[in-house]
């Protein structure tokens, strides 16, 4: 069970997209997310969705799997939508018994609701096309430069690399050790929710166990091959950039100089 | 020159009780003297707790000893300006496969132990695929590790090695997790890295029938190293290996309980061909010794 897994959920496929260096899609990402939050305003969303369209395109992932990461905030994006619609102070639209409508709270909620959409959505389109192994090169490669501020961003890359490859072995650990433990005669099913908290303790106190176990043999391990940090240390498959990923650097350019130049012009101006 | 020598080598380390004070001091290793020859294959036998793992730990500085020195590739372990350079000459393999492996695909993690060492990327590469080679392992290099079985894993292990292109590996009981399938894999695997490229094997182990076709063989009992020579040498003495509590080749034990019950058998025997030949020989009322040797045996 579980023997794939991997965090987010890859689709492969051989699209410009997928093609493109990992450090130019968080710049992407990043850039997308920050844009969304340049104002209120229809004109800067309809730059955000074309954005969005053109890049959903490229990387030829069917429309479906990018909106399945929505359905986990559903209730977070309905929340924050009835509160902004009921709570926000000004022009009164609707009264309904005790709750009242302003124009400014439906402004507000439909632009909140969209925003958090095109989050999802963005974030998807990154790990939908990047492998979580390119995710943690990139995060390394391209945010080398917080060294300087001590950050250590080998070490946590290091250790993303590591976590992923012991997620399933951990999975199937717990599944060993629950099978045990039933056979044992431990229930984990009926009871109330403390009840059931506290059985999952004898899952809990081995799994930690055997996880230091294992932590402690794989250090020795890597040491055994030389492991000694970033330092002097070679990249068997380097990040270098491709004439297609400096196309996407300018391409993101001018769309950020776009989208600031719509904020700056319209201002505060809903339309 | 010797590639691994230990000289009076003694380990210790101390155990501590609740508040931290030393309580107790466990003498994992009394002095070993050892050589062993450049290219050969070597098997560490002993029992559990016998000192054999903290032996193999001594030859990759993973522990240094406490008295004596070990000279790995005449390197002093103990010299920690030659610690990556000790590690790189003497590889390690150990027991758990899984815990051994970083990356999430068999390619990636054989370059890791390059990688580390600073090798460029095309080389890397061309290390990885002769490692992959070496090991028989081509067809699976895109696989995620968490998908091959136990011997697989632990042939990438050794891939992962053979690609820092030591002088020397030295194997932990890297059979002991595995299925005999497995067991044969990895064994075979380890032959043929020995005779094509000529890298010392060191095997430390407790299954007999690995050290049948070694060069030579150690034997420690309690921190101590009890005997040495050739696996023949050490299986014609099943007294003393029943008193370490060791096992001797089923074939062999057949052969011992058969002359205990006072048929003329030669010692050593090891294989199943020389002991049917041995026997062939005593009821055509022929020479026994003369038998075997003729069936290949006590040739080396």
């Amino acid at each position: 069970m579980l023997r794939d897994l991997t965090l987010g959920q890859y689709y492969p496929e051989e699209s410009p997209i997928h093609r493109l260096d990992p450090r130019v899609k968080l710049a992407g990402t990043l850039v997308f997310i920050i844009t969304l939050f340049f104002g209120q305003s229809v004109w800067l969303y309809m730059g955000a969705s074309l954005y969005l369209f053109v890049v959903i395109r490229l990387s030829r992932v069917p429309v479906r799997y990018i909106v399945r990461g929505l359905k986990t905030i559903v209730v977070l994006i309905l929340l924050s939508a009835l509160f902004n619609l009921f709570l926000t102070p000004g022009d009164l639209l609707v009264k309904l018994g005790p709750l009242t409508i302003t124009t400014q709270g439906l402004v507000t909620a439909v632009f909140m609701v969209v925003r958090l959409i095109y989050l999802i959505m963005g974030s998807s389109v990154l790990t939908l096309t990047t492998t979580p192994n390119q995710l943690t090169d990139g995060m390394e490669r391209g945010l080398s430069w917080l060294k300087v501020f001590h950050v250590p961003v080998h070490e946590i890359a290091m250790m993303m690399t590591i976590a992923l490859r012991f997620i399933p072995i951990l999975v199937d650990e717990t599944d060993k050790i629950i099978k045990a433990q039933k056979a044992r005669g431990a229930d984990f099913e009926s009871g109330n929710i403390m009840q059931r908290a506290k059985a999952m303790i004898p899952i809990l106190v081995p799994l930690f166990i055997s996880a230091f176990r294992r932590a402690n043999d794989l250090a020795m391990a890597m040491e055994a091959r030389c492991y000694h940090g970033s330092e002097g240390r070679t990249r068997m498959k380097p990040l270098i950039y491709t004439k297609n990923d400096r196309l996407a650097y300018l391409a993101l350019a001018a769309y950020f100089v776009l989208m600031l130049t719509i904020a700056i012009t319209l201002g505060s101006r809903v339309i | 020159m010797p590639i691994v020598s230990a000289q009076s080598l003694s380990f210790s380390y101390e155990l501590r009780d609740e508040e931290g004070n030393v309580s107790e001091h466990i003498d994992a290793l009394k002095n070993v003297n050892l050589d062993i020859l450049e290219g050969s294959f070597v098997t560490v036998l002993g029992a559990n707790g016998s000192g054999k793992s903290t032996f193999a730990k001594q030859l990759n500085a993973l522990l240094v000893p406490t008295g004596g020195t070990v000279f790995v590739d005449g390197m002093n372990t103990a010299d920690e300006s030659h610690l990556l350079d000790v590690r790189k000459t003497a590889g390690m393999v150990f027991q758990n496969p899984d815990n051994q492996m970083i990356a999430s695909n068999v390619e990636e993690e054989i370059g890791f132990g390059p990688e580390n060492l600073g090798v460029p990327p095309e080389d890397i590469w061309k290390r990885v695929n002769a490692a992959l080679d070496a090991v028989g392992m081509n067809a699976y290099r895109k696989a995620s590790p968490n998908r091959l079985s136990g011997g697989q894993k632990q042939r990438i292990a050794i891939a992962g090695i053979v690609a820092m292109e030591p002088k020397c590996i030295v194997l932990d009981e890297p059979t002991a997790m595995l299925d005999p399938g497995g067991r044969r894999e990895v064994i075979r695997t380890l032959h043929a890295l020995n005779k094509t490229r000529k890298v010392t094997i060191i095997l430390i182990t407790h299954y007999m029938e690995e050290v049948v076709d070694a060069d030579y063989c150690f034997v420690m009992h309690q921190g101590e190293l009890v005997m040495h020579g050739t696996p023949r040498e050490i299986f014609s003495d099943v007294k003393t290996m029943r008193e370490l509590s060791l096992d001797v080749p089923q074939v062999t034990e057949v052969a011992y309980e058969l002359q205990q019950a006072g048929v003329p058998l030669p010692d050593g025997i090891l294989t199943g061909a020389e002991l049917t030949a041995a026997l062939t020989a005593i009821r055509d009322g022929k020479d026994p010794a003369a038998a075997v040797r003729e069936a290949g045996g006590f040739n080396d």
